[in-house]
């Protein structure tokens, strides 16, 4: 009988009434990976977010109100980002959601938006499945760029490879690799008729050995190849790839679109990277030529905020998540989500890697891509991208 | 078009992997054969012999390239912890039902992972390989890097003596015959306790020394404990509880399928080793070299 | 030898108590209190199912999600995709996974302890692999979100009810059907099948012995035991708004047994009482700190060493001393 009453006392204690806190800050939701091999991208997104909050409040808030960050750790699943985005909205009455990486978290929490009429603004996630005409909805926004830009930019960057005519790809079996590689092969057979596909690699995410694909692949003999291998699984798949040959095998023609550019991945491999591929990032951080002094100055300060030597490439995401949304509130002269989801589309607002605008059609900004080749710099005991060129969406999308 | 050096490249890609994943099987195959204990930590120690590898390579940085050191020095470390944890807790549940075993070892995958993430956060980290294996020879067409000869090699030297050690010495006699009837053993004046603690130690050096021997080819990453425990646990299990021979040609025959299976089906390597268990244990439900379990 | 209060306590119904209190929670609590009850209803009707397997008839399974997930897909995908009532999606989601249990059952009860365990892991990995990769039915990796409610329209025009939100009425819904659920697995514990499992667990040998077909008795549990976790998994993808690759992924497995050790497996209501602590601690945890599997991690340790039979366990001897004592100072 006493498991019972276990049971009734429980039950009653969660009948307590959680006291509600007073709501004088504005409150951003953000679940986001903190554990887990994601926590190496969730972790700098989350350090950019509070430093953004930091620097808004330190001038004043927005609407005389400071802003406050819940974070939580979604582990990189979409059903923990459902369940946190849900207690977020009803036990901390949160204003605003933002957060989640991964293309399969954003998509499950534009649903809660949806359902509770609260802004969502998607930093990072990039399937074209978050506001396709099926699932757009008038609170989701997306900062980042998408699967389709990812495959375009990166088959630009191989069809400009003259001499190329043999092509592979690699990229981790899941929807995003997927997506990204079938972007890439329409873009590159419409750009250069006369370039074949002779391999496709579909490694899982977090394989720990790549050497079969890497021999399966180099077996067909490519002249260049699009991977979308990025973070802890890149490093692995460099570091396995070179001492087989496989980077000389294709002249370093590689073309990497899972933001390898970044210092993350840069710092990881040290001199073991490969040097001499090209890749993508959010942000190059390092930018020895041309740095726009927004830049330099946000730089500057994420080293100071993070207290790390160099900084990191993702944290502009969750940067810019948060000037957003303080643009959106502003702009709307309120913090009621229905008037500032209406004042976003069209919104611009200045980030420090240049200005960016809400379509108000797909509720995307343009932004897109730095695309440049990784080389070796004495100044850095890494690999920096040379000359980031900046690619927007503009051309690439449909 | 399957020419014969590419087969050769592709079986040696295989045999790689499987050495790389019986490097840590090996540790958890004596555990879990002969103490009949499922170490879900077992992954949490490989975690923590990388990064503790990682960590001494830097100390060591200024001074000298000291990746031999480190990897004995976090094999070492790792096993300090692993005789710690058996002394202090795994031993007072020999006797319960495996389902708390697990639920023990479960949380010390919790509290380790935690623990890793506090002490070096969730950077990627890597360390370089030794600059005496940086190179490759060349095969039959195939390159196969040192270092990856050199894992083969010490994946092949632990069978032998893992083999050697459990048939031909007094101990390994007295660790088989734990395998079989602990009480008994234990009734015949045998020291079990230190017994289990000897091997628990060895099981975890196995699993300091393989996750510092990863490192210079592959992402140091939280996370990396779970995502090899199931893998490593499944290849025991193909080979079949307690058979050491067992968990090398379980990890021998896995590596082979992968490097074949994913030329058949691209995609394959996301279900490929469950696959194979379910395909083998239908076919033999005690694994290929296992026993029936009482 | 009871005081005449203790007596009148045993005499309450407490299920009873307990169901009507839950009952109300909608009307008398917050829309968080009602959220977190939901899934605290959810959680322990799948972990009480397999404790079917684990405590019942002593087979350790690592890969009751499957099933859990088979039944969430199912009524997820009739639901959204094709626009079924949840009258038919529902039963659809319990055949479906019972139907899962079967095929994957039959050959996992030839194994024994830890091969069963890790045949049944394969298998759930398996069915993961096939909600993570057949895009044009499951969604693939990015899951199918935006399950809709089910039609409970009929409630607003009840007195009462209409004042409540669409997740209250799908609570009370919840609570129902986890009610029945429960009620119906007490009764065949409770019934000479139920018995036999329970010889299985306690000496498969000598059941065999006897003449009881112990694979067939055994692969009859795991039907069952699937078919109830896909009843839970049903509920979970409506609750949870989505029904993703994630809930059959192995941890969520972990997960579940963690809830129903902790509540301990020797009591029927354990795994209850285990899911509504597990969902309860995490959710205040993690509201404060990322560092939540540090602390289960800390939380299973005691339990593992102080309290061996679970909470249900610890309390029932906890309770079971206080009588003692008080019947020998009664004695004395």
């Amino acid at each position: 009988m006493m498991p019972q009453r276990l049971l009734a006392v429980i039950v009653a204690a969660s009948l307590v009434p959680v006291a509600a806190a007073a709501q004088s800050t504005i409150k951003i939701g953000y679940p986001m990976p903190l554990s887990g091999p994601a926590s190496v991208y969730g972790v700098p997104i989350v350090k950019g977010a509070e430093m953004a909050v930091q620097e808004i409040n330190a001038s004043g808030g927005v609407l005389g109100r400071k802003l406050e960050l819940l974070t939580r750790d979604s582990k990189a699943s979409a059903d923990e980002a459902v369940r946190l985005a849900r207690e977020l909205i009803i036990k901390n009455s949160v204003d605003f959601l933002s957060g989640t990486l991964t293309s399969a978290e954003a998509p499950a929490v534009s649903t809660i938006a949806k359902e509770n009429k609260i802004v969502f603004v998607a930093p990072t996630s990039k399937t074209i499945q978050l506001v396709s005409p099926a699932n757009l909805h008038p609170y989701i926004f997306r900062l980042a760029s998408n699967t389709d830009i990812d495959g375009r930019t990166g088959a630009s960057i191989i069809a400009g490879w003259k001499e190329v005519k043999r092509v592979a790809t690699i990229a981790p079996d899941y929807a995003y690799g997927r997506d990204a590689v079938g972007a890439f092969v329409d873009f590159i057979k419409k750009a250069r008729p006369d370039i074949e596909i002779v391999d496709q690699q579909w490694p899982k995410l977090g394989q720990s050995d790549f050497t079969p694909f890497i021999t399966a692949q180099m077996a067909k003999k490519p002249d260049a190849v699009f991977c979308d291998v990025f973070g802890g699984d890149f490093v692995t798949f460099a570091k396995q790839a070179a001492p087989l040959g496989y980077f000389k095998a294709i002249d370093n023609r590689l073309a990497d679109g899972g933001e390898v550019g970044t210092t993350d991945a840069a710092q990881a491999l040290g001199k073991d990277y490969p040097y001499g591929i090209w890749s993508d990032a959010y942000d190059p951080v390092i930018w020895p030529e041309n740095e726009p002094a927004a830049h330099k100055t946000y730089i500057e300060h994420l080293k100071a905020f993070t207290k790390e030597k160099y900084a990191s490439g993702w944290a502009i995401m969750g940067y810019a998540s948060i000037l957003a949304l303080a643009e959106g509130i502003k702009k709307a002269g309120s913090t009621n989500s229905a008037k500032v989801a209406k004042a976003m589309l069209g919104l611009s607002f200045d980030t420090p890697i240049g200005k960016l605008t809400f379509n108000p059609k797909t509720h995307e900004t343009e932004m897109g891509e730095f695309w440049g080749q990784m080389v070796k710099d004495d100044r850095y005991p890494f690999a920096i991208m040379k000359n980031p060129k900046y690619l927007s969406q503009g051309p690439f999308t449909d | 078009m399957a020419d014969a050096s590419f087969l050769f490249g592709q079986f040696l890609g295989g045999l790689t992997t499987a050495m790389f994943l019986f490097l840590i099987a090996s540790g958890l195959s004596l555990v879990f054969g002969v103490m009949r204990v499922l170490n879900f930590a077992h992954g949490s120690f490989y975690m923590i012999g990388a990064y503790l590898a990682w960590q001494v390579v830097q100390w060591l940085a200024p001074i000298l390239h000291g990746f031999w050191l480190a990897a004995l020095a976090a094999a070492l470390g790792v096993a300090l912890l692993g005789g710690l944890i058996e002394r202090l807790l795994l031993r007072h549940i020999y006797g319960r039902e495996e389902i708390y075993q697990l639920l023990l070892t479960y949380a010390l995958v919790l509290i380790l992972g935690d623990a890793a993430k506090a002490l070096w956060g969730t950077h990627q980290l890597s360390v370089s390989r030794p600059p005496m294996l940086a190179g490759g020879i060349e095969a039959f067409g195939a390159i196969l890097p040192a270092y990856n000869l050199f894992i083969m090699l010490i994946g092949a030297a632990i069978a032998v003596a893992g083999w050697l050690v459990l048939t031909r010495s007094p101990s390994g006699r007295m660790v088989r015959a734990a395998a079989l009837d602990r009480e008994m053993l234990g009734a015949l004046g045998a020291n079990v306790g230190a017994l289990y603690t000897g091997m628990f130690v060895v099981s975890s050096f196995l699993a300091g020394l393989s996750g510092a021997l990863v490192t210079p080819i592959q992402s140091i990453v939280p996370g990396m404990d779970v995502e090899i425990i199931v893998e490593a646990f499944i290849v025991v299990v193909i080979g079949g509880l307690g058979s050491f021979w067992g968990t090398f040609w379980g990890s021998v025959i896995y590596g082979q399928v992968l490097s074949f299976g994913i030329l058949i089906l691209p995609g394959f390597s996301l279900f490929s080793v469950f696959a194979l268990m379910a395909v083998i244990l239908i076919v033999r439900p005690w694994g290929l070299f296992g026993r029936p379990l009482r | 030898m009871t005081s005449p209060a203790a007596a009148a306590a045993r005499r309450v119904p407490w299920t009873l108590v307990v169901f009507l209190v839950a009952f109300t929670i909608p009307w008398f609590g917050s829309r968080y209190e009602t959220f977190l009850a939901t899934q605290i209803a959810i959680s322990a009707l799948f972990a009480v199912s397999l404790n079917l397997l684990l405590g019942t008839t002593g087979l350790v399974s690592f890969g009751h999600v499957a099933y859990f997930g088979i039944g969430s897909y199912v009524c997820g995908i009739l639901m959204k995709t094709y626009g079924l009532p949840f009258a038919i999606a529902l039963p659809a989601a319990a055949f479906g996974a019972s139907l899962g249990a079967l095929v994957f059952g039959f050959f996992c009860v030839r194994l024994t302890r830890i091969y069963f365990a890790m045949l049944t892991l394969a298998f759930s990995q398996i069915v993961w692999a096939i909600c993570f990769k057949w895009n044009d039915v499951t969604g693939g990796d990015q899951g199918l979100p935006d399950v809709p409610y089910p039609d409970l329209g009929w409630m607003s025009s009840v007195p009462l009810l209409d004042e409540l939100r669409v997740s209250d009425h799908f609570y009370l819904l919840t609570l129902v059907l986890v009610m029945l659920s429960l009620a119906a697995m007490q009764r065949i514990i409770a019934s000479p099948f139920g018995r036999m499992l329970t010889t299985i667990r306690e000496n498969p040998e000598r059941a065999a012995s006897i003449g009881l077909d112990v694979r067939g008795y055994e692969l009859a549990a795991f039907v069952v035991a699937g078919g109830f976790a896909g009843i839970a998994g049903a509920l979970f993808g409506i609750f949870n708004r989505g029904v993703f690759a994630d809930y059959v992924y192995w941890p969520k497995s972990a997960e579940v047994m963690i809830m129903t050790i902790l509540g301990g497996i020797d009591h029927f209501w354990g795994p209850v009482v285990g899911a509504a602590t597990l969902v309860l601690l995490n959710q205040e945890i993690t509201s404060y700190t990322e560092y939540w599997p540090l602390v289960l991690g800390a939380i299973l340790l005691v339990l593992l060493f102080a309290f061996p039979g679970g909470i249900a366990g610890g309390l029932a001897a906890g309770f079971a001393w206080l009588r003692r004592k008080r019947a020998e100072r009664a004695g004395a």
